[in-house]
């Protein structure tokens, strides 16, 4: 029974592999759950902003914010590449490494200067191992992304754009479309492309057919929220990510069980293969022993 | 009043009160029924909305907005936390 013992060690193996798999795919199925609530949770919020900035905003005014300046030539652009801190989640971070490499590529043959920002054990590190210089690393950020930790990210580069030092911002990051369709996206944060004032579907807010009074006046409050803006799509693209990385998880470590299955099976099939072979062998050879004696 | 907290992460409250007190960035503004359409910038400070049973509830805020029209109020800020 050498093969068989052999096989039973291998069926052993794969059995243990397969635990730990979907061990790995339950977590992240109950993870994606909470990371899809922060998703719904933040609508609210980017929906007021959205609305109010959309009804403030007025193109005679856009001259005079620094944040909905449109640069004619982009000399120097930041790019924000998300990535998450840890593997074993499929293509999710290639994906999103490949679409990050592919709008660097794309800005510095229009002859744009790059300032990366790697966010991400992952995305970090790909960039060390090509040599690619960082301006900015973050590998320090959670399941849970806070609103905080999306104004940290890109206030340095809200005040380079107001400056002038920067022409435009982008960020990669995985767009949660579903459990399994988290499709790696670019948006332009930066010059802010001003929301476009909607029929009236806003049902959730005081409606917008008012005269307002605006306190201290409508240059003011646009002028602070617009970086508010700013911050909230950094934050949807954090919590984007972040669900849309357990569900990568989960869909991969979902293949990786059926696979092992698969395999079990297989070698199961083998093994009692085997074992049958060995059993007829040896009845064969007690029939012929009791043949040849008897004879 | 219908009134809705909302920080960039989740809605802190939403429900009917009777008068709301906003730290605005130039110094307190109340809110009371019939209020006339406002918007109005919010400072750094605790946020206080008595409810309809009498009992009060305090947040501290800071930054963003707050809207109010047709006896419906919103406060959108950048953070919020309720007051222990």
């Amino acid at each position: 029974m050498a093969k068989g013992r052999e096989l039973k060690g291998r069926i052993k193996s794969f059995e243990n592999t397969r635990k730990i798999t979907r061990t790995m795919e339950m977590v992240a199925t109950s993870k994606m759950k909470r990371a899809q609530d922060r998703v719904v949770a933040a609508r609210p919020y980017a929906a007021a902003l959205r609305e109010v900035i959309a009804s403030l905003y007025d193109p005679e005014l856009a001259t005079q914010f620094p944040l909905l300046r449109q640069p004619t030539t982009v000399r120097r652009a930041a790019v924000i590449s998300l990535t998450s801190n840890r593997g074993l989640a499929g293509a999710f971070n290639a994906n999103l490494i490949r679409e990050a490499r592919t709008l660097i590529d794309r800005l510095e043959s229009e002859g744009t200067a790059v300032d990366l920002y790697a966010v991400g054990r992952k995305g970090v590190g790909y960039f060390r191992y090509v040599g690619r210089p960082m301006t900015g690393t973050r590998t320090d950020l959670t399941d849970r992304p806070t609103a905080q930790d999306a104004a940290d990210l890109v206030d340095a580069a809200v005040k380079g754009f107001a400056a002038g030092t920067l022409d435009a911002v982008y960020v990669v990051y995985a767009r949660f479309q579903s459990a399994i369709s988290t499709p790696p996206t670019t948006d332009r944060i930066l010059p802010v492309q001003p929301p476009a004032r909607d029929g009236g579907s806003a049902a959730a807010g005081p409606g917008r057919r008012h005269d307002y009074i605006l306190v201290p006046s409508a240059e003011s409050i646009l002028e602070s929220l617009l970086p508010a803006y700013v911050r909230n799509a950094v934050y949807r693209a954090l919590v984007e990510t972040a669900a849309g990385e357990q569900g990568a998880r989960r869909t991969a470590m979902k293949n990786a069980t059926d696979n092992a299955n698969d395999v079990i099976n297989g070698l199961r099939r083998q093994y009692n293969r085997a074992r049958q072979a060995q059993i007829t062998q040896e009845i064969a050879e007690i029939v012929g022993g009791a043949a040849a004696l008897s004879g | 009043m219908k009134t809705s907290i909302i920080s960039p992460e989740r809605v802190l409250f939403e429900g009917d009160v009777r008068a709301v007190v906003a730290p605005a960035f130039d110094g307190e503004v109340g809110i009371l029924p019939r209020h006339a359409p406002m918007v109005t910038l919010l400072g750094t400070g605790v946020l206080r909305l008595d409810a309809m049973d009498g009992g009060t509830r305090r947040f501290n805020v800071a930054g963003g907005f707050l809207q109010v029209a047709d006896d419906v109020i919103r406060i959108v800020t950048e953070s919020a936390t309720p007051v222990a």
